[in-house]
């Protein structure tokens, strides 16, 4: 921990011939309090000018040595990356630190951004998986819990947010505080002291604190179907609460995800929709484990005329959960693959980075990679059927359906 | 990094990259068979042969292929291209003879069960719907549609609807007893291995499989396009695209290197391979400049085709609201004129190189990427092709960029397509 409380984690990967760095703030969606859309807007404008550079300047710095540098607003943290070479690392941390100590929010590219996020608004209003995922996301956190809401806002708050609104949050949330920067690849003791540590120690800590992220609110299943006539495919979004990634059944609820949507192609869902009756090119499940909570969903790609042949069987993958739970070979398999992908999951730089500050970021300990394979191997069984029949439930989900469909309401 | 290469009798190309201190190790296998090589009628026969290389036969049963790699915790997919296929299983260095066994299998022995060549029929149709779903899907399809009127480019590796509603297994077999050959293909090992020792797997694995007749060379080449050709679509969508492909040559001719320099300055740089940028968004480049720190667009990018035959230069921009597609052709037009009369400057000249070279770096990120990169080079013409052609990128003068803007982007050579985006569709 450096000084001004800014964590620093660094492993070297030396056969790896460059650098990759990932970081975050606490200032994401759930920083914004009632400013709704102000953490996005105000992310966007971080590589648009500093006290010192232009946007233009700052690009061909950047470029100019061939470095990367992106930001991202995220619910919890405001998140950065980005990859450099072992010469240019001092060089592409000084410009990361300036960005976030020192940014002019110029008025000419709150314009600009302001019309992109516009853009981005009516694109993703366009985009059926995007249409089914954000309004089952509301469902599932529903109140405008900062997990459920457009972190974007909606086009109204976009065409309201004004300059002082981001420099306000910006002072109030950006600093040196949970400041958390993983870094691998070809680094070294004293490269990590003088080209990260040094500039990264020059952010001053005058941030408000960080916020504490409410829990969400209970969950009343809902179904709704999005009309989007002029589309080829629908998209169907089902899920519900899950659990923090602290929580007590993560491990067990993870390995029951992968059985269930995802080892191979898409586990046993997959095998019934696309194996065995060739409905969807993907059906899939996912697990977002956050600080404060989280949500499993399932997601599928169909043509309208096998929407109902579809919710059927995904109907029919659910219920089978409780009447034929995960079978021991199955289990054995998931286990296996969650401590083989130990291996292959690390293998590049930037994955690894990823790992590294995630371990720091939900408190998991730096022997997390050490201890993983046993607490997998130690998960029981029946853990993960109870798990599975506890959260991957048809009656407590909610179920979108955005595409060509009309009016029909879709059951599950 | 040393790499080893080596080719069985039975034409084989085996190159074996060991990366001491990993333990991770990617198999692919490229084939030399990509869309290029169907025929109308037939489109997307050879996207749904690759599908079918993960249901099984010879000693795989069916979801056997998925099980194996599953249990290793690896991870696997296949990508088919116009001018050839890969497959590739990234796991533990110490089961290589379980992705040595899968690749061997699945080049000769592929069950082609009728049963699941028809359940994969409405998976590929699903595919191909998903993909209809986004506009920039249309433009793309619609432009090299329009560029190419007689070479197999003319269509996308997903084919057309209708063929693919219309295909019987007996093409589709016949088509992957043809091409899927040990010496139409070559075999990539990056990763935690002693090269001597692989190399003795891998014989123990391929060598017992036997040649195919090698494939005809494609005969059918584009003829030079006589004038500007436009294609305007008017159907439901979020926001104006404008896309201008224009025609360059194969990814093996010596201007390749000049048009790699060119597309930087215009656009930016995101590597050989798209797959290893992210969501990387180069800012310090003409069009970005030009288009959206103008507020004309919202989103830029230039994409240089290297492909065995020769291919396109396509500018893509997603129009700000209530620009008119005009006003954002015309600024596009001013900057090609630009480069055509007058080199680019130094800075702007060794910025782009200090890219190339960079992510020429990036890409080497773990062994799956390297994987990538060594058989989409082979794919083209050699395991090495990136390298050599960073080493000419490093050689090539400011002129040589304006040289080739001359040459190839010419208003009589190109193609337009113009998305008009309906209102009211939300």
């Amino acid at each position: 921990m450096l000084g001004n409380g800014a964590v620093l984690i660094s492993y070297s990967l030396p056969s790896n011939p460059f650098v990759a760095f990932r970081g975050s703030i606490p200032a994401g969606v759930a920083a914004e309090g009632d400013a709704h859309g102000v953490a996005e807007f105000a992310s966007r404008l971080l590589l648009s000018g500093t006290r010192r550079h232009e946007a233009a300047k700052l690009a061909d710095r950047l470029e100019g040595i061939g470095a990367t540098l992106e930001f991202h607003n995220g619910e919890e943290v405001l998140g950065f990356n980005g990859r450099c070479t072992r010469d240019s690392l001092r060089e592409t941390v000084r410009i990361l630190v300036e960005c976030l100590s020192e940014p002019t929010f110029p008025q000419r590219e709150i314009d600009r951004v302001r019309g992109e996020l516009l853009n981005d608004l009516r694109i993703e209003a366009d985009d059926t998986h995007s249409r089914a995922a954000h309004e089952l996301a509301r469902f599932v956190f529903p109140n405008d819990h900062p997990y459920g809401r457009d972190p974007k806002g909606g086009a109204d708050r976009v065409r309201r947010i004004r300059r002082r609104d981001m420099v306000d949050f910006h002072e109030s949330h950006v600093g040196p505080e949970g400041l958390i920067l993983a870094v691998t690849g070809d680094v070294d003791r004293d490269l990590v002291e003088k080209g990260i540590a040094e500039p990264l120690s020059r952010l001053d800590a005058d941030a408000e604190g960080i916020p504490a992220i409410p829990p969400p609110p209970p969950h009343k299943p809902r179904r709704a179907t999005i009309p989007m006539p002029h589309k080829s495919q629908a998209d169907i979004a089902i899920g519900g609460p899950a659990v923090s990634r602290r929580h007590a059944d993560y491990y067990a609820l993870n390995l029951a995800n992968l059985l269930f949507g995802r080892i191979g192609l898409y586990g046993r869902l997959g095998r019934n929709l696309r194996d065995e009756q060739g409905l969807a090119y993907y059906a899939f499940t996912g697990l977002d484990a956050r600080t404060a909570g989280g949500m499993w969903s399932l997601s599928a790609g169909v043509n309208p005329a096998n929407l109902e042949k579809a919710t059927r069987s995904i109907r029919a993958e659910l219920d089978r959960l409780q009447t034929d739970p995960f079978h021991a070979d199955e289990i054995r398999d998931g286990k296996d693959n969650q401590i083989g992908s130990l291996i292959v999951s690390l293998e590049r730089n930037a994955e690894v980075a990823s790992e590294l500050h995630q371990m720091e970021y939900y408190g998991l300990g730096m022997n997390f990679l050490e201890r993983y394979a046993d607490i997998v191997r130690e998960l029981e069984e029946d853990r993960v059927r109870q798990v599975s029949m506890k959260y991957f439930t048809a009656d407590g989900s909610s179920m979108v359906v955005a595409g060509p469909v009309g009016r029909t309401r879709f059951s599950l | 990094m040393s790499t080893h290469v080596e080719t069985l009798e039975n034409g084989l190309k085996v190159v074996l990259r060991p990366i001491p201190d990993t333990k991770a190790l990617s198999t692919w296998v490229v084939y030399r068979i990509g869309s290029r090589n169907e025929v109308p009628g037939m489109t997307g026969s050879t996207h749904w042969v690759e599908h079918m290389l993960f249901k099984g036969g010879g000693k795989l049963g069916k979801g056997d292929i998925d099980k194996l790699i599953s249990r290793l915790g690896g991870k696997m997919n296949a990508f088919t291209d116009t001018d050839y296929t890969m497959y590739f299983e990234t796991i533990p260095a110490s089961a290589m003879d379980t992705a040595l066994m899968i690749e061997s299998e699945r080049m000769r022995n592929a069950a082609f069960d009728p049963k699941e060549v028809e359940a994969e029929r409405t998976v590929v149709i699903s595919e191909r719907e998903g993909a209809e779903n986004q506009p920039e899907f249309l433009v793309d399809e619609e432009l090299w549609g329009l560029a190419f009127h007689v070479h197999p480019y003319h269509w996308t590796p997903i084919g057309y609807k209708q063929d693919l509603a219309s295909l019987d297994r007996e093409p589709l077999y016949r088509h992957y007893l043809r091409y899927y050959a040990p010496n139409n293909a070559s075999l990539i090992l990056v990763g935690g291995f002693d090269p001597a020792v692989a190399m003795q797997h891998v014989r123990e694995a391929f060598s017992p499989l036997k040649p195919e007749a090698p494939p005809e060379p494609l005969r059918l080449s584009e003829p030079e396009q006589r004038g500007e050709r436009r294609s305007d679509l008017v159907r439901p969508g979020p926001a104006d695209l404008l896309s201008i492909g224009w025609h360059i040559p194969s990814a093996a001719h010596d201007d390749t290197p000049a048009l790699i320099l060119l597309s930087t300055v215009l656009g930016g740089w995101r590597g050989l391979i798209s797959f290893a940028s992210g969501d990387w968004r180069p800012r310090s480049n003409r069009l970005y400049r030009a288009l959206v720190e103008s507020k004309l667009a919202t989103d830029v990018g230039v994409r240089q085709e290297m492909k065995l035959d020769p291919s396109l230069l396509i500018v893509s921009a997603t129009l700000a609201r209530g620009v008119p597609l005009d006003r954002v052709e015309h600024v596009i037009d001013r900057e090609v004129d630009k480069l055509r009369g007058t080199p680019p400057n130094r800075t702007e000249v060794e910025r782009a190189k200090q890219q190339v070279r960079s992510w020429a770096r990036y890409e080497q990120d773990g062994v799956t990427f390297q994987g990538m990169l060594i058989s989409a080079g082979e794919g083209l013409s050699s395991w090495d092709f990136g390298d050599k052609l960073l080493a000419k990128v490093e050689k090539v003068r400011a002129e040589r960029i304006r040289d080739v803007a001359r040459t190839y982007l010419v208003d009589e050579h190109r193609s337009v397509v113009r998305f008009h985006a309906q209102e009211g569709t939300n």
